[in-house]
Protein backbone atom coordinates (compact mmCIF):
# COMPACT_ATOMS: atom_id res chain seq x y z
CA UNK A 1 0.00 0.00 0.00
CA UNK A 2 2.96 2.20 0.87
CA UNK A 3 4.59 1.80 -2.66
CA UNK A 4 1.22 1.95 -4.25
CA UNK A 5 0.47 5.34 -2.75
CA UNK A 6 4.13 6.53 -3.49
CA UNK A 7 4.06 5.72 -6.90
CA UNK A 8 1.00 7.85 -6.98
CA UNK A 9 2.00 10.60 -4.80
CA UNK A 10 5.08 11.10 -7.84
CA UNK A 11 2.59 10.64 -10.21
CA UNK A 12 0.30 13.08 -9.25
CA UNK A 13 3.30 15.36 -8.52
CA UNK A 14 4.95 14.91 -11.94
CA UNK A 15 1.16 15.80 -13.53
CA UNK A 16 1.33 19.02 -11.35
CA UNK A 17 4.57 19.87 -12.76
CA UNK A 18 3.70 19.06 -16.57
CA UNK A 19 0.13 20.51 -16.98
CA UNK A 20 1.47 24.09 -15.54
CA UNK A 21 4.71 23.47 -17.75
CA UNK A 22 5.06 27.40 -18.62
CA UNK A 23 5.00 28.40 -14.94
CA UNK A 24 7.43 25.40 -13.99
CA UNK A 25 10.00 26.71 -16.97
CA UNK A 26 9.72 30.13 -15.31
CA UNK A 27 10.39 29.30 -11.76
CA UNK A 28 13.23 27.02 -13.15
CA UNK A 29 14.65 29.88 -15.00
CA UNK A 30 14.47 31.41 -11.92
CA UNK A 31 16.08 28.54 -9.67
CA UNK A 32 18.65 28.85 -12.29
CA UNK A 33 19.78 32.60 -11.78
CA UNK A 34 19.96 31.87 -8.34
CA UNK A 35 22.58 29.37 -8.80
CA UNK A 36 24.12 31.05 -11.27
CA UNK A 37 24.78 34.05 -8.10
CA UNK A 38 25.42 31.26 -5.26
CA UNK A 39 28.29 29.75 -7.98
CA UNK A 40 29.43 33.24 -8.68
CA UNK A 41 29.67 33.76 -4.55
CA UNK A 42 31.65 30.17 -4.35
CA UNK A 43 33.73 31.45 -7.36
CA UNK A 44 34.62 34.84 -5.86
CA UNK A 45 35.34 33.21 -2.51
CA UNK A 46 38.09 30.80 -3.83
CA UNK A 47 40.04 33.09 -6.47
CA UNK A 48 40.06 35.31 -3.63
CA UNK A 49 41.62 32.76 -1.62
CA UNK A 50 43.76 31.31 -3.89
CA UNK A 51 45.03 34.96 -4.92
CA UNK A 52 45.75 35.62 -1.41
CA UNK A 53 47.26 31.96 -0.70
CA UNK A 54 49.68 32.61 -3.84
CA UNK A 55 51.04 35.97 -2.70
CA UNK A 56 51.64 34.44 0.72
CA UNK A 57 53.33 31.97 -0.62
CA UNK A 58 56.09 34.36 -2.11
CA UNK A 59 56.70 36.32 1.30
CA UNK A 60 60.27 35.35 2.70
CA UNK A 61 63.02 36.78 4.35
CA UNK A 62 66.43 36.35 2.56
CA UNK A 63 69.87 37.26 4.20
CA UNK A 64 72.52 37.90 2.01
CA UNK A 65 76.17 37.35 2.67
CA UNK A 66 79.15 39.13 1.64
CA UNK A 67 81.40 37.17 -0.47
CA UNK A 68 83.80 37.52 2.47
CA UNK A 69 82.24 35.00 4.74
CA UNK A 70 83.07 31.67 4.72
CA UNK A 71 80.29 28.84 3.76
CA UNK A 72 80.95 27.50 7.47
CA UNK A 73 80.12 30.39 9.27
CA UNK A 74 76.60 30.79 7.36
CA UNK A 75 76.02 27.17 7.71
CA UNK A 76 76.84 27.69 11.28
CA UNK A 77 74.23 30.23 11.25
CA UNK A 78 71.83 28.02 9.33
CA UNK A 79 72.29 25.26 11.67
CA UNK A 80 70.99 27.97 14.72
CA UNK A 81 68.24 28.62 12.24
CA UNK A 82 66.66 25.55 11.84
CA UNK A 83 65.93 25.56 15.60
CA UNK A 84 63.45 28.76 15.35
CA UNK A 85 59.98 26.34 15.21
CA UNK A 86 58.38 28.79 13.80
CA UNK A 87 60.53 28.87 10.32
CA UNK A 88 59.64 25.84 7.89
CA UNK A 89 62.26 25.77 5.57
CA UNK A 90 65.52 27.81 5.79
CA UNK A 91 67.27 26.66 2.47
CA UNK A 92 71.23 27.93 1.78
CA UNK A 93 72.33 29.40 -1.89
CA UNK A 94 75.52 29.01 -2.24
CA UNK A 95 77.55 31.64 -4.30
CA UNK A 96 77.70 29.57 -7.49
CA UNK A 97 73.98 29.14 -7.37
CA UNK A 98 73.31 32.78 -6.52
CA UNK A 99 75.34 33.66 -9.65
CA UNK A 100 73.01 31.40 -11.89
CA UNK A 101 69.99 32.81 -10.70
CA UNK A 102 71.15 36.52 -11.18
CA UNK A 103 72.26 35.11 -14.60
CA UNK A 104 69.09 33.73 -15.52
CA UNK A 105 67.33 36.48 -13.96
CA UNK A 106 69.20 39.40 -16.20
CA UNK A 107 69.62 37.26 -19.70
CA UNK A 108 67.62 39.60 -21.58
CA UNK A 109 69.90 42.47 -20.04
CA UNK A 110 73.12 42.80 -22.56
CA UNK A 111 74.95 45.38 -20.14
CA UNK A 112 74.71 43.22 -16.88
CA UNK A 113 75.78 40.23 -19.00
CA UNK A 114 78.48 41.81 -20.46
CA UNK A 115 79.65 43.08 -17.02
CA UNK A 116 79.34 40.43 -15.07
CA UNK A 117 82.03 38.19 -18.24
CA UNK A 118 84.37 40.84 -17.43
CA UNK A 119 84.45 39.94 -13.69
CA UNK A 120 87.34 37.83 -12.59
CA UNK A 121 85.40 36.05 -9.84
CA UNK A 122 81.99 35.42 -8.41
CA UNK A 123 80.73 38.79 -6.73
CA UNK A 124 77.85 37.35 -4.77
CA UNK A 125 78.27 36.05 -1.72
CA UNK A 126 75.55 33.22 -0.06
CA UNK A 127 72.25 33.37 1.00
CA UNK A 128 70.09 32.03 3.34
CA UNK A 129 65.87 32.21 1.93
CA UNK A 130 63.98 31.56 5.57
CA UNK A 131 60.11 30.82 5.32
CA UNK A 132 57.81 30.48 7.94
CA UNK A 133 54.75 28.39 8.22
CA UNK A 134 52.41 31.25 8.17
CA UNK A 135 52.64 34.87 6.87
CA UNK A 136 51.60 35.81 10.85
CA UNK A 137 54.92 34.38 12.18
CA UNK A 138 57.51 36.12 9.92
CA UNK A 139 57.07 39.35 12.97
CA UNK A 140 58.58 36.37 15.30
CA UNK A 141 61.38 35.51 13.34
CA UNK A 142 62.89 38.67 12.30
CA UNK A 143 63.11 39.05 16.38
CA UNK A 144 64.75 35.53 16.23
CA UNK A 145 66.81 36.88 13.89
CA UNK A 146 67.87 39.99 16.22
CA UNK A 147 68.69 38.08 18.88
CA UNK A 148 71.27 35.64 17.11
CA UNK A 149 72.89 38.96 15.60
CA UNK A 150 72.28 37.29 12.50
CA UNK A 151 72.18 41.22 10.89
CA UNK A 152 76.35 41.41 11.77
CA UNK A 153 76.75 38.36 9.57
CA UNK A 154 74.96 39.27 7.06
CA UNK A 155 75.00 42.31 4.43
CA UNK A 156 71.74 42.91 3.81
CA UNK A 157 68.70 41.55 5.61
CA UNK A 158 65.17 41.42 2.74
CA UNK A 159 61.96 40.96 4.44
CA UNK A 160 59.49 41.97 1.70
CA UNK A 161 56.06 40.60 3.71
CA UNK A 162 53.41 42.12 0.74
CA UNK A 163 51.39 43.17 3.68
CA UNK A 164 50.11 45.86 1.43
CA UNK A 165 49.01 43.93 -1.66
CA UNK A 166 47.39 41.52 0.59
CA UNK A 167 45.23 44.24 2.14
CA UNK A 168 44.35 45.11 -0.83
CA UNK A 169 43.25 42.23 -2.59
CA UNK A 170 41.26 41.09 0.76
CA UNK A 171 39.52 44.20 0.62
CA UNK A 172 38.56 44.29 -3.00
CA UNK A 173 37.25 40.56 -2.52
CA UNK A 174 35.74 41.73 0.52
CA UNK A 175 33.33 44.22 -1.61
CA UNK A 176 32.83 41.84 -4.07
CA UNK A 177 31.81 39.22 -1.84
CA UNK A 178 29.20 41.72 -0.41
CA UNK A 179 27.83 42.19 -3.59
CA UNK A 180 27.73 39.57 -4.73
CA UNK A 181 26.16 37.80 -1.61
CA UNK A 182 23.53 39.81 -1.40
CA UNK A 183 23.13 39.38 -4.80
CA UNK A 184 22.51 35.77 -3.74
CA UNK A 185 19.98 36.48 -1.33
CA UNK A 186 18.04 38.89 -3.81
CA UNK A 187 17.78 36.20 -6.17
CA UNK A 188 16.73 33.25 -2.93
CA UNK A 189 14.11 35.86 -2.27
CA UNK A 190 12.59 35.91 -5.90
CA UNK A 191 13.16 32.17 -5.79
CA UNK A 192 11.45 31.56 -2.41
CA UNK A 193 8.12 34.13 -3.88
CA UNK A 194 8.38 32.36 -7.55
CA UNK A 195 7.93 28.84 -5.88
CA UNK A 196 5.48 29.76 -3.52
CA UNK A 197 3.18 31.30 -6.18
CA UNK A 198 3.83 28.40 -8.67
CA UNK A 199 2.48 25.99 -5.75
CA UNK A 200 -0.16 28.14 -4.93
CA UNK A 201 -1.44 28.18 -8.56
CA UNK A 202 -0.82 24.54 -8.09
CA UNK A 203 -3.29 24.25 -5.26
CA UNK A 204 -5.62 26.44 -6.66
CA UNK A 205 -5.57 24.57 -10.34
CA UNK A 206 -6.34 21.27 -8.92
CA UNK A 207 -8.97 22.52 -5.85
CA UNK A 208 -11.32 20.59 -7.16
CA UNK A 209 -9.04 17.07 -7.21
CA UNK A 210 -8.30 18.46 -3.74
CA UNK A 211 -11.92 18.71 -2.29
CA UNK A 212 -12.38 15.22 -3.75
CA UNK A 213 -9.53 14.00 -2.10
CA UNK A 214 -10.58 15.05 1.31
CA UNK A 215 -14.14 13.93 0.80
CA UNK A 216 -13.60 10.22 -0.23
CA UNK A 217 -10.87 10.22 2.84
CA UNK A 218 -7.14 10.19 1.11
CA UNK A 219 -4.76 11.45 3.95
CA UNK A 220 -3.37 15.16 4.63
CA UNK A 221 0.13 13.81 3.35
CA UNK A 222 -1.62 12.16 0.72
CA UNK A 223 -2.70 15.55 -0.20
CA UNK A 224 0.47 17.79 0.15
CA UNK A 225 3.15 15.65 -0.76
CA UNK A 226 2.46 15.81 -4.24
CA UNK A 227 2.94 19.89 -4.02
CA UNK A 228 6.44 19.18 -2.17
CA UNK A 229 7.69 16.77 -4.47
CA UNK A 230 6.77 19.43 -6.91
CA UNK A 231 9.06 22.01 -5.29
CA UNK A 232 11.76 19.28 -5.45
CA UNK A 233 11.49 18.65 -9.03
CA UNK A 234 12.06 22.25 -9.21
CA UNK A 235 15.07 21.87 -7.53
CA UNK A 236 16.39 19.08 -9.63
CA UNK A 237 15.61 20.38 -12.68
CA UNK A 238 17.25 23.92 -11.95
CA UNK A 239 20.38 22.46 -10.38
CA UNK A 240 20.44 19.72 -13.96
CA UNK A 241 20.33 23.04 -15.77
CA UNK A 242 22.48 24.84 -14.54
CA UNK A 243 24.78 22.53 -14.62
CA UNK A 244 24.39 21.58 -18.15
CA UNK A 245 24.78 25.35 -19.23
CA UNK A 246 27.66 25.79 -16.75
CA UNK A 247 29.80 23.03 -18.28
CA UNK A 248 28.79 23.55 -21.90
CA UNK A 249 29.53 27.25 -21.71
CA UNK A 250 32.75 26.56 -19.62
CA UNK A 251 33.91 24.15 -22.56
CA UNK A 252 33.40 27.50 -24.73
CA UNK A 253 34.65 29.94 -23.05
CA UNK A 254 37.03 28.01 -20.44
CA UNK A 255 40.37 29.36 -21.40
CA UNK A 256 38.90 33.20 -22.34
CA UNK A 257 38.27 33.31 -18.77
CA UNK A 258 41.17 31.75 -17.50
CA UNK A 259 42.96 34.38 -19.34
CA UNK A 260 41.71 36.82 -17.11
CA UNK A 261 42.69 34.74 -14.35
CA UNK A 262 46.19 34.25 -15.70
CA UNK A 263 48.26 36.51 -13.39
CA UNK A 264 47.15 34.09 -10.35
CA UNK A 265 47.12 30.99 -12.00
CA UNK A 266 43.79 29.79 -11.57
CA UNK A 267 42.13 27.32 -13.80
CA UNK A 268 38.26 27.83 -13.05
CA UNK A 269 37.79 24.48 -14.81
CA UNK A 270 39.84 22.55 -13.38
CA UNK A 271 38.33 24.02 -9.87
CA UNK A 272 34.94 23.29 -10.43
CA UNK A 273 35.69 19.56 -12.06
CA UNK A 274 37.69 18.81 -8.41
CA UNK A 275 35.08 20.66 -6.41
CA UNK A 276 32.14 19.38 -8.24
CA UNK A 277 29.90 17.49 -6.13
CA UNK A 278 30.35 19.37 -3.13
CA UNK A 279 29.21 22.45 -4.79
CA UNK A 280 26.37 20.54 -6.54
CA UNK A 281 25.14 19.24 -2.98
CA UNK A 282 25.34 22.54 -1.51
CA UNK A 283 23.55 24.29 -4.13
CA UNK A 284 21.12 21.40 -4.45
CA UNK A 285 20.40 21.19 -0.54
CA UNK A 286 19.86 24.93 -0.70
CA UNK A 287 17.68 25.33 -3.58
CA UNK A 288 15.95 21.97 -2.15
CA UNK A 289 14.81 23.58 1.06
CA UNK A 290 13.92 27.00 -0.31
CA UNK A 291 11.42 25.02 -1.79
CA UNK A 292 10.33 22.90 0.68
CA UNK A 293 9.67 25.88 2.91
CA UNK A 294 8.28 27.79 -0.18
CA UNK A 295 5.72 24.93 -0.56
CA UNK A 296 4.68 24.72 3.50
CA UNK A 297 4.14 28.35 2.98
CA UNK A 298 1.86 27.67 -0.03
CA UNK A 299 0.01 24.68 1.32
CA UNK A 300 0.01 26.27 5.09
CA UNK A 301 -2.10 28.79 3.79
CA UNK A 302 -3.89 28.19 1.09
CA UNK A 303 -4.52 24.07 1.79
CA UNK A 304 -6.28 23.47 5.03
CA UNK A 305 -7.21 20.39 4.88
CA UNK B 1 -25.13 4.30 14.54
CA UNK B 2 -25.23 8.47 14.39
CA UNK B 3 -26.02 9.57 18.10
CA UNK B 4 -26.31 13.39 18.80
CA UNK B 5 -26.27 15.00 22.21
CA UNK B 6 -27.23 18.26 22.41
CA UNK B 7 -24.49 19.42 19.86
CA UNK B 8 -24.55 23.22 19.14
CA UNK B 9 -22.78 25.11 16.22
CA UNK B 10 -21.56 28.98 17.00
CA UNK B 11 -20.00 30.32 14.39
CA UNK B 12 -17.14 32.94 15.10
CA UNK B 13 -18.95 35.38 13.75
CA UNK B 14 -21.44 34.82 16.40
CA UNK B 15 -23.74 33.10 13.93
CA UNK B 16 -25.99 30.25 16.25
CA UNK B 17 -26.30 27.89 12.87
CA UNK B 18 -27.22 24.34 15.46
CA UNK B 19 -28.80 24.59 19.02
CA UNK B 20 -28.64 22.18 21.32
CA UNK B 21 -29.99 19.13 18.99
CA UNK B 22 -30.17 15.70 19.97
CA UNK B 23 -30.85 12.96 17.14
CA UNK B 24 -30.38 8.90 17.65
CA UNK B 25 -30.41 7.00 14.12
CA UNK B 26 -30.37 3.77 14.30
CA UNK B 27 -27.95 1.09 12.07
CA UNK B 28 -29.74 0.50 8.29
CA UNK B 29 -32.51 3.49 8.57
CA UNK B 30 -33.74 5.88 6.32
CA UNK B 31 -34.17 9.37 7.55
CA UNK B 32 -34.72 12.58 5.77
CA UNK B 33 -33.62 15.84 7.02
CA UNK B 34 -35.52 18.57 6.27
CA UNK B 35 -36.31 22.02 6.52
CA UNK B 36 -35.84 25.64 4.81
CA UNK B 37 -32.47 27.03 3.39
CA UNK B 38 -30.42 28.61 6.56
CA UNK B 39 -32.56 26.00 9.13
CA UNK B 40 -28.67 24.43 10.19
CA UNK B 41 -29.31 21.37 7.88
CA UNK B 42 -25.72 21.55 6.50
CA UNK B 43 -24.19 22.78 9.78
CA UNK B 44 -24.97 19.32 10.82
CA UNK B 45 -23.43 17.21 7.81
CA UNK B 46 -20.72 19.05 7.66
CA UNK B 47 -20.02 18.62 11.83
CA UNK B 48 -20.85 14.23 10.65
CA UNK B 49 -18.08 14.68 7.98
CA UNK B 50 -15.37 16.62 10.50
CA UNK B 51 -15.56 19.69 8.15
CA UNK B 52 -16.87 21.60 11.21
CA UNK B 53 -16.28 20.97 15.11
CA UNK B 54 -19.55 21.42 17.21
CA UNK B 55 -19.10 24.08 20.05
CA UNK B 56 -21.21 21.63 22.55
CA UNK B 57 -22.34 18.67 22.86
CA UNK B 58 -21.08 15.20 21.47
CA UNK B 59 -21.49 13.08 17.85
CA UNK B 60 -20.93 9.79 17.81
CA UNK B 61 -21.03 7.60 15.17
CA UNK B 62 -20.65 3.94 15.26
CA UNK B 63 -19.18 4.16 18.70
CA UNK B 64 -16.17 6.70 17.40
CA UNK B 65 -16.65 9.96 19.70
CA UNK B 66 -15.73 12.33 16.85
CA UNK B 67 -15.73 15.63 18.42
CA UNK B 68 -13.03 16.35 18.81
CA UNK B 69 -11.42 14.15 16.64
CA UNK B 70 -7.83 14.88 15.41
CA UNK B 71 -6.58 15.94 12.21
CA UNK B 72 -4.76 12.79 11.13
CA UNK B 73 -8.05 10.76 11.83
CA UNK B 74 -10.43 12.51 9.46
CA UNK B 75 -9.47 10.51 6.84
CA UNK B 76 -10.24 6.79 8.30
CA UNK B 77 -13.94 8.97 9.10
CA UNK B 78 -14.52 10.06 5.60
CA UNK B 79 -13.80 6.50 4.51
CA UNK B 80 -16.67 5.28 6.32
CA UNK B 81 -19.17 8.24 5.80
CA UNK B 82 -20.25 8.64 1.83
CA UNK B 83 -21.31 11.88 1.13
CA UNK B 84 -23.11 12.85 -2.34
CA UNK B 85 -23.86 16.57 -3.21
CA UNK B 86 -26.16 18.72 -5.41
CA UNK B 87 -23.15 19.69 -7.17
CA UNK B 88 -21.71 15.89 -8.20
CA UNK B 89 -17.94 17.11 -7.84
CA UNK B 90 -17.21 14.79 -10.56
CA UNK B 91 -13.52 15.28 -12.15
CA UNK B 92 -14.50 16.18 -15.86
CA UNK B 93 -11.11 14.61 -17.38
CA UNK B 94 -11.98 11.17 -15.80
CA UNK B 95 -13.88 9.09 -17.05
CA UNK B 96 -17.01 7.22 -14.86
CA UNK B 97 -14.63 4.00 -14.28
CA UNK B 98 -11.81 6.74 -13.39
CA UNK B 99 -14.16 8.50 -11.33
CA UNK B 100 -15.09 5.70 -8.52
CA UNK B 101 -11.22 4.54 -9.14
CA UNK B 102 -9.96 7.83 -7.83
CA UNK B 103 -11.34 7.18 -4.47
CA UNK B 104 -10.05 4.26 -4.26
CA UNK B 105 -6.51 5.15 -5.65
CA UNK B 106 -5.87 7.86 -2.90
CA UNK B 107 -6.54 5.49 -0.06
CA UNK B 108 -4.12 3.50 -0.98
CA UNK B 109 -5.83 0.52 -2.71
CA UNK B 110 -3.97 -1.76 -5.14
CA UNK B 111 -5.44 -2.29 -9.01
CA UNK B 112 -6.46 -5.65 -8.11
CA UNK B 113 -8.95 -4.61 -5.94
CA UNK B 114 -9.87 -1.13 -7.64
CA UNK B 115 -10.88 -3.86 -10.96
CA UNK B 116 -12.82 -5.61 -8.41
CA UNK B 117 -14.59 -3.13 -6.95
CA UNK B 118 -15.22 -0.66 -9.33
CA UNK B 119 -17.25 -2.47 -11.81
CA UNK B 120 -19.25 -4.15 -8.59
CA UNK B 121 -20.47 -0.68 -7.76
CA UNK B 122 -20.94 0.55 -11.35
CA UNK B 123 -23.31 -2.46 -11.44
CA UNK B 124 -24.88 -1.66 -8.61
CA UNK B 125 -25.39 2.26 -9.67
CA UNK B 126 -26.54 0.99 -12.99
CA UNK B 127 -24.07 2.71 -14.72
CA UNK B 128 -21.41 -0.44 -16.01
CA UNK B 129 -22.36 0.54 -20.23
CA UNK B 130 -20.85 4.32 -18.80
CA UNK B 131 -17.93 3.03 -17.96
CA UNK B 132 -15.73 4.41 -20.05
CA UNK B 133 -17.87 7.99 -21.00
CA UNK B 134 -16.69 11.47 -19.24
CA UNK B 135 -19.20 13.04 -17.44
CA UNK B 136 -20.42 15.79 -19.29
CA UNK B 137 -21.49 12.94 -21.69
CA UNK B 138 -23.70 12.13 -19.18
CA UNK B 139 -27.33 13.46 -18.19
CA UNK B 140 -27.26 14.91 -14.69
CA UNK B 141 -29.13 11.81 -13.32
CA UNK B 142 -25.97 9.34 -14.31
CA UNK B 143 -23.58 12.10 -13.42
CA UNK B 144 -25.05 12.05 -9.52
CA UNK B 145 -25.16 8.06 -9.69
CA UNK B 146 -21.38 8.56 -10.34
CA UNK B 147 -21.53 10.44 -7.84
CA UNK B 148 -23.09 7.81 -5.54
CA UNK B 149 -21.35 4.69 -6.75
CA UNK B 150 -18.00 7.15 -5.57
CA UNK B 151 -19.34 7.85 -2.22
CA UNK B 152 -20.37 3.97 -2.20
CA UNK B 153 -16.25 3.36 -3.24
CA UNK B 154 -15.34 2.69 0.65
CA UNK B 155 -18.38 0.55 1.64
CA UNK B 156 -19.65 2.93 4.16
CA UNK B 157 -21.98 2.03 6.58
CA UNK B 158 -23.18 5.72 6.50
CA UNK B 159 -24.13 7.10 3.15
CA UNK B 160 -25.24 10.89 3.29
CA UNK B 161 -26.78 12.67 0.14
CA UNK B 162 -26.58 16.64 0.75
CA UNK B 163 -29.83 17.58 -1.89
CA UNK B 164 -29.18 15.08 -4.48
CA UNK B 165 -31.71 15.88 -6.27
CA UNK B 166 -31.42 19.74 -6.18
CA UNK B 167 -30.10 19.82 -10.17
CA UNK B 168 -32.66 17.56 -11.53
CA UNK B 169 -35.44 16.98 -13.28
CA UNK B 170 -38.66 15.00 -11.66
CA UNK B 171 -37.56 11.33 -13.82
CA UNK B 172 -33.90 11.64 -12.40
CA UNK B 173 -35.15 12.83 -8.82
CA UNK B 174 -37.59 9.38 -8.85
CA UNK B 175 -34.26 7.07 -10.33
CA UNK B 176 -32.11 8.99 -7.53
CA UNK B 177 -34.60 8.20 -4.92
CA UNK B 178 -34.93 4.90 -5.82
CA UNK B 179 -31.20 4.34 -5.51
CA UNK B 180 -31.25 5.60 -2.06
CA UNK B 181 -33.40 3.43 -0.98
CA UNK B 182 -32.30 -0.08 -2.78
CA UNK B 183 -28.69 0.99 -0.85
CA UNK B 184 -30.45 1.14 2.20
CA UNK B 185 -31.93 -2.06 1.02
CA UNK B 186 -28.31 -3.30 1.94
CA UNK B 187 -28.51 -2.29 5.33
CA UNK B 188 -26.37 1.00 4.79
CA UNK B 189 -27.82 4.23 7.09
CA UNK B 190 -29.14 6.95 4.61
CA UNK B 191 -29.30 10.28 5.18
CA UNK B 192 -30.88 12.38 2.80
CA UNK B 193 -30.95 16.02 3.37
CA UNK B 194 -33.48 17.89 0.99
CA UNK B 195 -36.06 20.28 0.80
CA UNK B 196 -37.92 18.39 -1.58
CA UNK B 197 -41.96 17.84 0.16
CA UNK B 198 -43.05 15.65 -2.81
CA UNK B 199 -39.73 13.26 -2.51
CA UNK B 200 -40.38 13.23 1.18
CA UNK B 201 -43.88 12.82 1.30
CA UNK B 202 -43.82 9.64 -1.05
CA UNK B 203 -41.15 7.94 1.02
CA UNK B 204 -42.73 7.62 4.33
CA UNK B 205 -39.24 7.16 6.54
CA UNK B 206 -38.28 8.57 9.07
CA UNK B 207 -38.28 12.41 8.94
CA UNK B 208 -36.27 14.75 11.47
CA UNK B 209 -37.43 18.81 10.45
CA UNK B 210 -35.17 21.95 11.34
CA UNK B 211 -36.11 25.29 11.71
CA UNK B 212 -33.70 27.83 13.25
CA UNK B 213 -31.08 25.58 14.00
CA UNK B 214 -33.49 23.30 16.13
CA UNK B 215 -34.89 20.26 15.69
CA UNK B 216 -38.96 21.44 14.65
CA UNK B 217 -40.27 17.76 15.06
CA UNK B 218 -38.99 14.00 14.31
CA UNK B 219 -41.08 11.67 13.06
CA UNK B 220 -41.27 7.71 12.41
CA UNK B 221 -43.21 7.78 8.77
CA UNK B 222 -43.58 11.29 8.96
CA UNK B 223 -44.03 14.05 6.01
CA UNK B 224 -42.59 17.36 5.24
CA UNK B 225 -44.87 19.57 6.69
CA UNK B 226 -42.91 22.74 7.61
Amino acid sequence: MLFLSSRRILTFSWQHFWRNIWLSLVTITIIVLTLFSLTTLILVNAIADYAVNSVKDTVDVSLYFDNAISEEAIKTLKQELDKIEELKEVQYITPEEALEQFKETHKDDADIQSALAELDKNPLGGTLVLSAHAIEQYPAVMEKLKELKADSLAEKIDYNDHQKLIERINNFTAKLRTFVLALSLVFILVAILTVFNTIRMGIYIHRTEIGIMRLVGASNWFIRLPFVIEGLLYAVFGCLVFWLVLAIALHFTGDWVNSFLAGINFDIRAYLNKNVLNILGFEFIIVAVINMISAAFAMGKHLKV
Amino acid sequence: MIELRNVSKTYPNGTEAVKRVTVHIKPGEFVSLVGRSGTGKTTLVKMLVAEEKPTEGRIILGGWDITRIRTADIPMLRRQIGVVFQDFKLLPRKTVYENVAFALEVAGYGKKHIKDVVPQILALVGLEPKAKEFPDELSGGQQQRVSIARALAHRPKILIADEPTGNLDSINTREIVDLLLKINSFKTTVMLVTHNREVVNSLRKRVIAMEDGKIAYDEEKGRYVL
